[in-house]
């Protein structure tokens, strides 16, 4: 499904991105761990489009389109999803405008009609319903006022109602509670099929106690260094990153 | 034999004399010609003047405007400026001149409420007007108040009784018709205490190659009373358009006037506001958004004369193309004005290159207790909320007018009734996504 090759991505002349391999397929869950710095939130910038970030090199190969060729919106109507770390609060805009727009900017790229309103607003419910999200939250402003966990739960919320082939999740655990990453996980859990797959970035292994990685990789100096399973994201967090960076410091030499 | 002379200024003067207001009790007339002494006075207004350095009125002095009243006006054409879905008491004035086929009068004596033009209500009720008309107008130096002083032709009169409250609001359309047109409305509100009223005031260009409109909205809010004022700008390109709105309000008293400069060649809108009963409270907000060449200045006063009054402003802009807007905001606290809260706001987006926006806020405070505060930006739409909508799907052209409508909207909802914020709406995007 997605395919990146050898890419390299930088910002303001900073090189961020050195030479990033990987692929994911469907029905699969990718997890990317790394230190601060690494290039983590850059790789989910630049797969969903954000223009401040050069791509100098390499190649995002998506369902055999080229990805990188896509402005934000293709992107989004071709299936990629990005749940923010920081989520933006729009003032002035309602949530439940701005998704009703959004589905049906998506459904137009894709070739379908818009959806009649009873339909939109029935599974308007039920997604809210899929990440606890309250009503009111529809009415209000895109994520102003929202608390931390509300905002997280409106990505994901998105996320759903888009029903995008690639969720790439940018430290969406980040300052949740328990509880509210409990929710968002088992929204993620319930979207997950065998037509989908996801990118999960984060800083914590905790999150993955929750959504069950297929793959963990260590992102590090714009590269991916090491790619393992679910231990290797307990190894991280008994360990941390140190001995990884010794071992590719090691190798170099 | 000397050469004779004759200045711009004059010779336009000469150009407005010719009505006949003899008829008029003494006590207006006296206006009228106090207005006159002083136009002989003042010198028409040029960029050397302060309050004039933006907005260049020169080929207004030069163009031979004159008043004249509109013949074989037509019913469905008048009709077409009425707003859907308001029920409201209509009066329609055309070229300044009243229309009484097209308005709907209310002057029953034991009512709760006058609702007529005020040459009508000049001979019928000058106990009632005498005290208003002319109170707030009387700056000697202001050149296009006293113009509108000397040569109003009529406009409209609402009177509300003490803890009244009118059931529907007024919506007042002005509308100008024929070329080299000066058009004079004045329109005087009086709310006596404790009641409600709601005023809508459009004006409109039926059609026309040239216009002069010199309005005036003189509102008095007694103690307790409750004003709201929309007044929705929507004149043609050919239009030069010189506004000037006054309020004093008393102690406990809500005004709310809400500017919506839609479209003209020319718009200049002089707001004051004088808060002069303690515990009163004024809000005014302005949308502007303008395209092609439009030329939108707005200047307003607000003069908190007394204790714990609030004033809220917030005026917000959005310029395209190579017009401009101008907005010069004071907020004057008086010595013995402890506890005002004012608060003044002005945020602004430009949206090309040529676009222009010039942004004076000004505070003068004389008291030491007291809360204000005023905020100016200048800015484009915000890259980050434009990148957040493009990557949940939506196309950069919708995002942009998703975040425009967000943007002018938080002034839009200002507006209370639903019908007439539509209204509003509807002209902004039409003109907006017109090519001027």
């Amino acid at each position: 499904m997605l395919k990146i090759e050898s890419l390299e991505a930088e910002i303001d002349g900073k090189k961020i991105l050195n030479g990033l391999n990987l692929e994911v397929k469907a029905g699969e869950i990718h997890a990317i761990m790394g230190p601060n710095g690494s290039g983590k939130s850059t790789l989910a910038s630049v797969l969903a489009g954000r223009e401040e970030y050069e791509v100098t090199g390499g190649s995002v190969d998506f369902d055999g389109k080229d990805l990188l060729d896509l402005a934000p919106e293709e992107r989004a109507g071709e299936g990629v999803f990005l749940a923010f770390q920081y989520p933006v609060e729009i003032p002035g805009v309602s949530n439940i405008n701005f998704i009703k727009t959004a589905v049906n900017e998506v459904r137009e790229y894709r070739g379908l009609p818009n959806l009649e309103t009873k339909e939109f607003m029935s599974l308007l419910k039920e997604k809210q319903k899929l990440v606890e999200l309250s009503g009111k939250l529809a009415n209000r402003s895109v994520n102003e006022g929202f608390s931390g966990g509300e905002k997280k739960r409106n990505e994901i919320f998105q996320m759903a109602m888009l029903n995008p082939k690639l969720g790439v999740l940018d430290e969406t655990d980040s300052g949740l509670d328990i509880d509210a990453l409990r929710i968002v996980a088992s929204g993620v859990n319930e979207l997950k099929s065998k037509e989908n797959a996801f990118v999960v970035i984060t800083h914590y292994q905790r999150l993955l106690d929750y959504i069950v990685p297929d793959f963990v990789h260590v992102l590090y100096d714009g590269r991916i260094v090491k790619t393992g399973t679910k231990e290797l994201a307990l190894e991280l967090e008994e360990r941390g990153y140190d001995w990884i960076i010794k071992e590719i410091k090691e190798k170099t030499l | 034999m000397a050469t004779l002379t004759i200045t711009d200024k004059e010779r336009f003067l000469i150009n407005q004399e010719g009505q006949d207001f003899s008829h008029e009790a003494k006590t207006f007339i006296k206006i009228r010609e106090l207005a006159l002494k002083n136009l002989k006075d003042i010198d028409f207004p040029t960029n050397k003047m302060e309050d004039w350095k933006y907005t260049n009125l020169k080929d207004v002095g030069k163009t031979e405007f004159r008043p004249q009243s509109a013949t074989n006006i037509i019913k469905e054409k008048v009709e077409s400026y009425k707003i859907k879905n308001v029920d409201a008491y209509v009066l329609v004035f055309v070229n300044g001149f009243f229309e009484s086929d097209f308005s709907n009068v209310v002057e029953d004596k034991d009512g709760d409420f006058i609702i007529t033009n005020l040459n009508n209500a000049k001979k019928k009720f000058i106990k009632l007007v005498e005290p208003h008309l002319g109170f707030q107008t009387r700056a000697k130096n202001q050149f296009f108040v006293n113009l509108n002083s000397a040569f109003s032709q009529d406009g409209a009169f609402v009177y509300v009784k003490s803890k009244a409250q009118l059931d529907k609001p007024v919506h007042v359309i002005n509308l100008v018709d024929g070329d080299l047109v000066a058009a004079y409305p004045r329109n005087l509100i009086v709310a006596e205490k404790f009641s409600e009223a709601q005023i809508v005031v459009t004006y409109e260009t039926i059609e026309s190659s040239s216009a002069l409109s010199n309005v005036i909205n003189e509102v008095f809010v007694a103690e307790g009373a409750h004003v709201s004022l929309d007044k929705i700008q929507n004149e043609n390109l050919n239009t030069f358009h010189v506004g000037a709105d006054f309020a004093v309000q008393g102690k406990d008293s809500v005004f709310s006037i809400n500017t919506i400069p839609v479209r003209a060649k020319l718009i200049r809108n002089n707001l004051s506001i004088v808060l002069d009963g303690p515990n009163s409270e004024a809000n005014l907000n302005g949308a502007i958004c303008l395209n092609g060449n439009i030329h939108v200045d707005n200047q307003t006063f607000v003069d908190h004369a007394k204790p714990n009054c609030q004033s809220n402003e917030l005026y917000k802009t959005v310029v395209n193309d190579k017009s401009t807007a101008i907005f010069n905001g004071k907020i004057y606290v008086n010595k013995i004005a402890q506890k005002t809260n004012a608060f003044q706001s002005n945020a602004n987006i430009l949206l090309s290159a040529d676009a222009k926006v010039n942004s004076k806020p000004q505070l003068e405070i004389y008291a030491d207790d007291v809360k204000c505060s005023h905020g100016c930006t200048i800015g484009q739409f915000d890259d980050e909320a434009l990148f957040y909508l493009r990557a949940r799907g939506i196309k950069e052209s919708t995002a942009q007018k998703v975040l425009l409508d967000a943007f002018i909207g938080e002034v839009l909802n200002k507006i209370k009734n639903v019908a007439v914020r539509e209204y509003a709406d509807k002209l902004i995007t039409e003109n907006f996504n017109s090519k001027a």
